[in-house]
């Protein structure tokens, strides 16, 4: 009905090594940055566009606005005061920094968690997925200039942000995975509110199906639009429902369970086709299994418990030298922490596995030619990418 | 793709027919009960230990004075900065004392920036009250509250002898209870002697003992006898006893010099390469005020002698102090690296019969008194000039001595303190070895509540047997009136005591004269108070000396009001080791000043 | 006490002269007593001896205020323990050389004498200037012997740590 195929009659022809010859002052070419001010950036960094008419012929993408060094800062740190440090390097998913860190410290410390407080764990992680897949969903559509469903969303996550409040006594940095278990127990009556929220949810969710997911202008948008090669996975280090979109089955939460992920049940949505409305339709399916999850949690959640297990002093908590790998499925695929530690009161290295890094900047870059300008912000938002985590 | 996908979308109309989800008015909002909001303090609970500020990453806490410090209150509070704060509550979690809490507000519209740095709890905010906000559950989890405990000898075993009680840390349990400690210094600055306590117990976590032992002979050469019998003021103004036990300061101390081999004390202590001043010290008394001083001059290159009349030096460490409490090769130990430092004790020497004063003072340059306080008090009761009453002290130096003392079945000890339970505890042994039994009875003033002993010495004392009643006030020491064993002791009889309080909360004694007991025993040991031996003095100079209150009157400096004499320990300032050693140090460094400023006037 | 009989009455005048002559016998008692004890108990003495001065100047405000000069001949009951009086300013003698613990348990039971004393002579007054000031005085010797047997405590029941 709408097909387009670009006409690259006006292009030159790319060189023997397969690269094109731009040259600015054939007037053909036109540099466009958008970001690192624009509403249709994921955040705080740039894509050096080329274009050529208003199709994109290179994209180059460029960090460094956010730049804020916590894996040097928590160098000189001792190893509780970065606690409060890591959930900053991802805004909207906060929560699986927490983890990870927690879970390298104690790995490395030796230490073992409380069974309720690895519940309260799964329960938090999943919390702060949903949260991020409403910010994904609803910024994809805004990407596409579909403002309501974004409002929508907001106003669900919103509600979602109250029950973090209540339970971890913060809305966005809640700060509540320590090294050693969690700060608290569940509050009465959480269980009941959750509910709510979840049923809201889901009649809010039923809306966006329609709005967006049954949109043909959607479909005809997103459908064969940045389609990744799985050829690509591998070399790329594409995870997530990235790589779920292109018919591979990841996550950590199936592949490598941790926590209490073992004793719960659930399917990992997949597509094929791995282009954008593949990918936003992972995540949209992966809401459900989120929304599941906690149901799944609560109902099994244990009566009572330890919180947090014995910890030396934190004021000269030193842990012997060591190295460890922590990772964990985030809702925009592997998370990790490596932690190097040397006997001292400080980490040696801590490196954040952040899957932005890799979906945002090399990949992208190759995505980019061949697009219409006005994909470009649908494009990034389908990677899913969140700068604080390139910039760590 | 299809024409209802065309249509579909239109069903977001719906929604305006909906209510409007956002908050109409933000800005009274309530956050939720565990919300981590603005600080509040209470500022009586608070140290001002200063663990938040040392958790805080940002930096956002600093410690202000806001009133005088005084046992275990530093005087400091937190004074937070809400722009660098980071709200992550760390500092609730630490705090030693629960004093640190946050409201759940979280509005606050200033126009002066610098408004957001202030002293919660001090600067008086509109959250103060507030009941809901962050509490961290379960109380404090960031360090450990549990001292670990000390490994002692079973009662059974001990009883008949008087092998040292206490085991000692091994490395493991040591490493764990010094982990506990946040480095306050509170106790510091409560150490009569200002002992780098923090300093000295990092050394145990990392190890570093040779160091550790240099800290503490920095300070104070009976390191190993405080180690056993110090009255660790320390551990009272611990920021770990609000939540918890507080840190085995004292145990800790011990640990440390169980740990270096003997034979390198005196490497690590080290003499300082100093010419030799060629000015003369003399020092009556080897308690462990004298020998402190005499530690500290030697080290600064003057000749000291110390005259003891006891015939081993030690003073009350030595002939007070049970070995079971503190062997003697421990105290050894210590007048070792002492006399290592060049000091001279000469024992066996009585000032004022040996030497007198007057010579002293000719054939020095500074003479200084620390002769203790070893004359027992007595109760004078009617019967108590009876020869089976004995003083504590007396009977405890005979013991020492190895001198052959009475030792009845039934002995009955009047007094509540740590002499008393001394006494108490020796003779119980004594008992044991002589007659397979034990048979004490303490009487005590005091109520347990207001116990003057440690409890620990109550504790073990019923552990080996010893009866110990409290609230009695002793009226007559029983003796047989006639036959053959008249004069001998009967017994003690005894008032209850039914307030030891004045109003102005003084000690003063009321007694219940219905409530009337007789304390059987053959032998009554009174354990009530000790006073100086001052007549060595001789008439002239106790005439010549300025007193005060019965004891020598000193400046600060520990001098009297002779130039040429300076007064130390327990005889100027009561009983207790630590104090007398820190006493040893102050007088050590005012006579040196007086004798540098006496080299300079010649030269 | 035995049961006191109504002849046994006596003068305001008498009585007054008699609370001077004990008060000022026993400040010359402590004044004596000074040079004999050794310098570094002296001061418990100098105190003692202070303490009854500061109770003769009292006595003689009293007499010379003219509500009590008017009552001079004035008859009350001799107190019980008016016995004790002389027995008081002739307490045991100390010895020459006594120390604080000795001089102690002097004053503290002459303190302990005067007070029933002056309660009973208050006791035995009209209300008015000359009953209140029994009532003063034996409040006074009260809360001294509560001083003195703080100060008892604390020099020689030290505990001993």
């Amino acid at each position: 009905m709408f097909s387009f195929q670009p006409d690259r009659s006006q292009y030159p022809a790319p060189g023997p090594d397969g690269k094109l010859e731009i040259d600015l002052e054939t007037g053909q070419y036109l540099k466009l940055w958008q970001g690192p001010n624009h509403p249709g950036m994921t955040g705080n960094m740039s894509v050096e566009l080329t274009v050529c008419g208003d199709e994109v012929v290179e994209g180059k993408t460029h960090v460094g606005y956010l730049h804020r060094g916590f894996e040097k800062l928590m160098e000189r740190r001792s190893f509780i005061q970065c606690f409060p440090i890591v959930c900053r390097i991802c805004v909207p998913e906060p929560d699986f920094n927490e983890y990870c860190y927690a879970a390298a410290v104690e790995n490395l410390a030796g230490i073992e968690v409380p069974e309720y407080a690895n519940w309260m764990r799964t329960l938090i992680l999943e919390m702060g997925r949903f949260n991020s897949y409403m910010m994904a969903i609803g910024g994809m559509s805004g990407a596409l200039g579909l403002g309501v469903v974004g409002q929508w969303l907001t106003y669900v996550r919103d509600i979602m942000l109250d029950r973090f409040e209540e339970l971890t006594g913060a809305r966005i940095y809640h700060m509540f995975i320590l090294p050693g278990g969690v700060r608290g127990h569940l509050p009465e009556g959480f269980k009941d509110r959750m509910e709510e929220v979840l049923k809201t949810a889901e009649r809010y969710l039923a809306d966006v199906d329609k709005v967006m997911f049954s949109n043909a202008v959607y479909k005809r948008r997103t459908k064969g639009v940045g389609y990744i090669d799985p050829k690509l996975f591998e070399p790329y280090g594409v995870t997530g429902p990235n790589a779920r979109a292109g018919g591979v089955a990841k996550d950590v939460r199936k592949d490598a369970p941790y926590l209490v992920y073992d004793q719960l049940d659930f399917e990992v949505p997949t597509e094929t086709a791995s282009d954008i409305w593949a990918r936003t339709n992972v995540r949209r399916r992966d809401i459900d299994v989120s929304i599941d999850l906690i149901r799944q949690i609560l109902k099994k959640f244990p009566k009572g418990g330890e919180v947090m297990a014995e910890i030396p002093n934190v004021l000269h908590w030193k842990i012997p030298r060591g190295e460890t790998y922590i990772k964990g499925e985030s809702s925009r695929g592997e998370y990790g922490y490596y932690l190097v530690t040397d006997g001292s009161g400080y980490p040696r290295r801590v490196n954040v596995r952040g899957p932005s890094y890799t979906h945002a900047m090399a990949l992208l870059e190759l995505l980019i030619p061949g697009t219409n300008i006005s994909d470009v912000a649908a494009l990034m938002v389908s990677l899913h990418t969140y700068p604080p985590e390139i910039e760590r | 793709m299809s024409f209802k996908d065309v249509l579909s979308p239109f069903t977001a109309w719906k929604h305006v027919l909906e209510t409007p989800v956002t908050i109409k008015d933000p800005l009274t909002r309530e956050a939720a009960d565990r919300y981590r909001g603005f600080h509040k303090n209470d500022i009586e609970l608070c140290i001002g230990c200063s663990s938040c500020e040392a958790i805080c990453q940002n930096a956002a806490i600093d410690m202000v004075p806001v009133k005088d410090p005084k046992e275990g209150d530093s005087g400091l509070r937190p004074q937070i900065d809400y722009g660098r704060c980071c709200w992550c509550a760390l500092c609730v979690d630490i705090c030693m004392t629960g004093s640190l809490t946050m409201s759940n507000e979280y509005i606050w519209f200033d126009e002066d920036p610098d408004a957001f740095r202030f002293i919660p709890g001090v600067d008086a905010k509109s959250w103060d009250s507030s009941e809901k906000g962050y509490r961290r559950e379960g109380g404090r989890r960031l360090s450990g509250t549990e001292r670990v405990e000390m490994r002692e000898m079973e009662p059974d075993l001990r009883i008949g002898n008087f092998d040292e009680i206490v085991a000692g840390y091994d490395r493991a349990e040591a490493v764990l209870e010094a982990d506990r400690c946040v480095e306050c210094g509170l106790c510091v600055a409560t150490c009569p002697a200002h002992m780098d306590i923090p300093d000295y117990i990092k050394t145990i976590r990392e190890g570093d003992y040779e160091h550790g032992l240099e800290l503490l002979y920095n300070s104070n050469p009976f390191s190993e006898v405080c180690g056993r019998v110090c009255t660790h003021n320390c551990e009272t103004a611990c920021a770990a006893r609000h939540e918890g036990d507080p840190i085995a300061i004292r145990w800790l101390k011990r640990h440390i010099t169980d740990q270096v081999p003997y034979d390198r004390y005196v490497d690590i202590v080290g003499k300082p390469d100093l010419a030799k001043t060629g000015q003369k010290i003399a020092i009556i008394g080897a308690g462990p005020g004298g020998l402190t001083a005499a530690f500290d001059l030697a080290r600064m290159g003057h000749a000291v002698t110390v005259y003891e009349e006891k015939e081993k030096p030690g003073g009350m460490m030595r002939y007070g102090i049970p070995e079971y409490r503190l062997p003697y090769e421990s105290l050894d130990r210590d007048i070792g690296v002492i006399e290592a430092m060049g000091v001279k004790i000469k024992c066996g020497v009585r000032i004022g019969k040996d030497i007198s004063m007057e010579k002293l003072k000719a054939d020095n340059d500074a003479v200084v008194l620390a002769i203790g306080l070893h004359l027992g008090r007595s109760t004078r009761v009617p019967g108590s000039e009876s020869p089976d009453v004995e003083k504590a002290v007396e009977l405890l130096r005979r013991i020492t001595a190895g001198e052959e003392v009475p030792v009845p079945k039934k002995v009955v000890v009047i007094g509540g303190g740590n002499v008393a339970m001394d006494i108490a505890r020796s003779m119980a042994r004594l008992q044991k070895q002589r007659h397979g039994e034990v048979g004490i009875t303490v009487t005590a003033l005091e109520s347990f509540d207001h116990f003057l002993a440690d409890e620990e010495e109550v504790v073990e004392s019923r552990e080996e047997g010893i009866e110990i009643l409290d609230s009695r006030g002793p009226q007559e020491v029983i003796t047989v009136k006639s036959g053959k064993n008249k004069g001998k002791v009967k017994g003690l009889r005894t008032w209850r005591v039914d307030s030891i309080f004045d109003e102005k909360g003084r000690f003063n004694p009321h007694y219940d004269e219905g409530d009337e007991m007789v304390h059987d025993g053959e032998m009554v040991i009174e354990a009530i108070g000790q006073v100086s031996d001052v007549s060595l003095l001789g008439e002239k100079l106790t005439e010549a000396l300025e007193w005060n209150r019965g004891r020598v009157k000193i400046d600060h400096d520990g001098r009297t009001s002779e130039p040429w004499l300076w007064a130390a320990g327990d005889c100027v300032k009561g009983p207790d080791v630590i104090n007398a050693v820190a006493d040893g140090h102050r007088v050590a460094q005012s006579i040196n000043q007086v004798l540098v400023a006496m080299r300079e006037a010649k030269a | 006490m035995s049961k006191q009989k109504l002849s046994e009455m006596t003068t305001i005048a008498e009585i007054l002269e008699t609370a001077v002559g004990f008060e000022r016998a026993a400040e010359a008692f402590y004044t004596a007593l000074i040079p004999k004890v050794s310098k570094n108990v002296r001061y418990l003495v100098e105190e003692l001896a202070e303490e009854e001065a500061e109770h003769v100047r009292i006595f003689s405000e009293l007499a010379e205020n003219p509500d009590v000069h008017a009552h001079m001949a004035d008859a009350i009951t001799r107190p019980h323990a008016d016995r004790k009086f002389s027995d008081a300013v002739h307490t045991p003698e100390l010895g020459d050389n006594p120390d604080d613990q000795a001089v102690l348990q002097y004053a503290l039971m002459r303190e302990h004498i005067a007070m029933e004393e002056y309660t009973e002579l208050a006791a035995n007054t009209e209300p008015g200037p000359l009953h209140d000031a029994f009532q003063f005085l034996a409040n006074e010797e009260r809360k001294h012997k509560a001083e003195l047997e703080a100060i008892y405590y604390q020099i020689v029941h030290s505990g001993g740590v």
